[in-house]
């Protein structure tokens, strides 16, 4: 499903505090490593400032690369313009952020439902499927309030059910657990399974996190920068 | 889209109040501006053309540019008799002007002397109205004499007092006559108020050997904006050795002092424009700014740039539309109002007199025409100034933009 080859990326670049953030990634059969297939269910993880949230990036055509090759189901990621690229992460890609990035104006509901009304599903559907998973993260009490009025962890499960309602084909999850207790995060990784398994969902987080460890099919270990286990 | 542009209008509330005052003042003051201007010219037109000068007058080709009495029109019955069939036209008179020499015992100066048609004449211009002293002409009041006020200053005539008259009449044989001063007339303009003076037609034809002939024939018309089409309608029933001129080409002078009183207004007004513009533009620039985090969440998960622009462009739609669909029917009512009751601006007649301006007041121009040119400037200024902060919001790259703050 996705294929990574020899992908490079530097911040900075050509300055002297130019950093090598990306090192020669190969997600690739053709490199003696897997690809991210689908029905994947695997976790990127590595100390902090090792790459992980960069890599997600990159992944779902959130930020360039210097150089290397990402296809996303056969279509190059370098070679597609701005708006090619909007289309498939609205379409195909299920985005969980570190800093959760919600939007203010929008309440808890019209945020979980806010990409699947972008996606023109009827009414009534996003409806039923927002109190789904608020009921699932146990965020269904406040779903008329605005995210600022949230708490961290609050926010944080928010910005997982809009990632998950609009059943994407791959979900990238950065930390989802960070700012959750221990029955939350049982919680959301059992319906980040039960999606994985029933919706046949592809799903990669980046997480240092034990409970997602445990939890997952595939490790993908990253140390600064480079791929050093997967 | 469209129900997130409203929350996003009621989210940021100082700049959708800031935008909606801007927006609805400048629309109210705009339309104000403009009707009161167009009403000016408006008005002075009209008092203009009631002084003296017809909204159209008929010449026979020559007389304006050579002059003499080969050009007199010499067959006024049968023309006046088919302007009375032509729609559209008010009142008509016809006018036998011609230049002599008015002296007193002691005095004596150049004049131009017309013969008019007292009762006609009444509804044409403001002579009648201009009287100061003494009384205006009738059928039957033989040869006295009507003249402007600084006109008889120069020759020290008083009411009631005699002066002789020598010219030449139409037969180019020698006219000259006793007049006996019966009134004096103020337009307020100087050139006319010193040099005019009039005499019953009845009279002063036979003086002249005039009858039926006329120097020019001027035309009321009902509503002046038809002028043109009425002016058509006239020539074609005419012999072509008439020419039949509008306003616009007598009043030369007038017409481009508007003109470049417009343009002033137009000046002023763009400036006023200008500013409200940039002030609209940077109060959106400043929200988009502060939201540039906001869009670049959007932009991240998933919304086109398209979907932004087109959400700016709501935004911008709905809060404009808000404050011109209240402030037209406002300033279109003011201007209505006062298109009725008309403001009197003291000591307007005594600045323009030399245009023949005669009265103080200023009615406003109410025409739907222009206030619906006014709106629709105004609601495009409102979209321009939207161009400038979504190609800024636009210029980010998603991801960065999530980390601007
Ligand atoms: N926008 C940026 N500009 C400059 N440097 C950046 C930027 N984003 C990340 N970096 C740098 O790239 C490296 C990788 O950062 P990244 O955020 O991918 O780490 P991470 O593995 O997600 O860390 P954490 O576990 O703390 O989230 C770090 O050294 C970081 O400082
Ligand atoms: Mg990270």
């Amino acid at each position: 499903m996705i294929k990574i080859e020899n992908v490079n990326k530097y911040f900075y670049k050509g300055e002297d505090r130019e950093l090598h953030a990306l090192k020669n990634i190969n997600l690739s059969i053709e490199k003696g490593e897997y690809s991210i297939e689908k029905g994947e269910y695997s976790l990127l993880t590595g100390p902090s400032g090792c790459g992980k949230t960069t890599l997600l990036n990159v992944i779902g055509a959130l930020d360039s690369f210097d150089s290397g090759k990402i296809y996303f189901e056969d279509r190059e990621l370098g070679a597609l313009s701005e708006d090619e690229k909007t289309t498939i992460r609205l379409n195909e890609i299920g985005f969980v952020f570190q800093a959760y990035n919600l939007v203010p104006v929008l309440n808890v509901e019209e945020n979980i439902g806010f990409i699947m009304r972008l996606r023109g599903f009827p009414d009534s559907e996003i409806r039923e499927r927002v109190k789904e998973v608020a009921a699932i993260l146990e965020i269904d009490t406040k779903l008329r309030s605005l995210p600022s009025t949230l708490s961290g962890g609050q926010q944080q499960r928010v910005a997982v059910a809009r990632a998950v309602a609009a059943k994407p084909k791959i979900i990238l999850a950065d930390e989802p657990t960070a700012n959750l207790d221990s029955k939350n995060s049982k919680a959301l990784m059992d319906m980040m399974r039960s999606l994985n398994v029933t919706e046949n969902i592809s799903i990669v987080f980046a997480s240092h996190d034990k409970d997602v460890l445990e939890s997952v099919d595939r490790v993908i270990k990253l140390n600064d920068g480079e791929i050093i286990e997967s | 889209m469209f129900s997130f542009a409203l929350k996003n209008i009621f989210f940021y509330k100082s700049r959708s109040i800031t935008t909606f005052i801007l927006t609805f003042v400048s629309t109210l003051f705009f339309i104000v501006y403009v009707a009161m201007m167009d009403g000016s010219h408006n008005s002075m037109l009209k008092n203009a053309l009631k002084v003296y000068t017809g909204a159209i007058e008929i010449y026979k080709t020559g007389y304006r540019d050579i002059g003499g009495n080969e050009y007199f029109i010499e067959n006024v019955d049968e023309i006046e008799s088919k302007l009375s069939q032509i729609d559209g036209i008010k009142h008509f008179t016809s006018r036998y002007e011609t230049y002599g020499i008015l002296s007193t015992d002691r005095y004596s100066s150049a004049a131009m002397v017309t013969g008019i048609n007292p009762l006609k004449e009444e509804n044409m211009s403001q002579l009648k109205a201009t009287l100061i002293e003494g009384e205006f002409l009738s059928e039957t009041s033989k040869n006295c004499l009507y003249a402007g006020a600084d006109l008889i200053k120069k020759i020290h005539l008083k009411v009631g007092d005699e002066v002789s008259f020598i010219g030449s009449a139409s037969d180019n044989s020698f006219a000259a006559d006793l007049f006996t001063l019966c009134g004096v007339f103020r337009t307020g303009s100087f050139e006319f108020d010193s040099s005019a003076s009039f005499v019953s037609r009845s009279y002063f034809d036979e003086l002249m050997y005039a009858q039926n002939k006329a120097s020019y024939i001027t035309i009321d018309v009902d509503d002046l904006e038809d002028v043109d089409s009425v002016r058509l309608s006239i020539k074609k029933q005419l012999s072509s050795e008439l020419e039949v001129l509008t306003w616009k080409t007598l009043m030369k002078s007038m017409v481009e002092m508007m003109q470049v009183d417009s343009i002033f207004g137009y000046i002023s007004m763009s400036l006023f424009f200008v500013v409200i513009f940039f002030v609209i533009m940077i109060f959106g620039f400043i929200n988009v700014s502060s939201r540039v985090k906001e869009f670049g969440i959007l932009r991240c998960i998933g919304l086109s740039r398209a979907n932004v622009r087109a959400l700016l462009l709501y935004e911008i739609f709905i809060l404009s539309s808000l404050a011109i669909v209240l402030a037209t029917p406002i300033g279109a009512a003011i201007a209505y109002y006062f298109s009725i009751h008309p403001i009197v601006i003291e000591g307007m007649s005594e600045t323009y007199k030399e245009y023949g301006i005669v009265s103080d007041s200023v009615p406003l121009d109410f025409n739907i025409f222009t206030i619906s040119w006014n709106v629709a400037l105004i609601y495009s200024l409102n979209f321009l100034s939207v161009i400038y902060p979504i190609s800024y919001i636009n210029a980010f790259k998603p991801i960065e933009a999530t980390r601007h703050v």
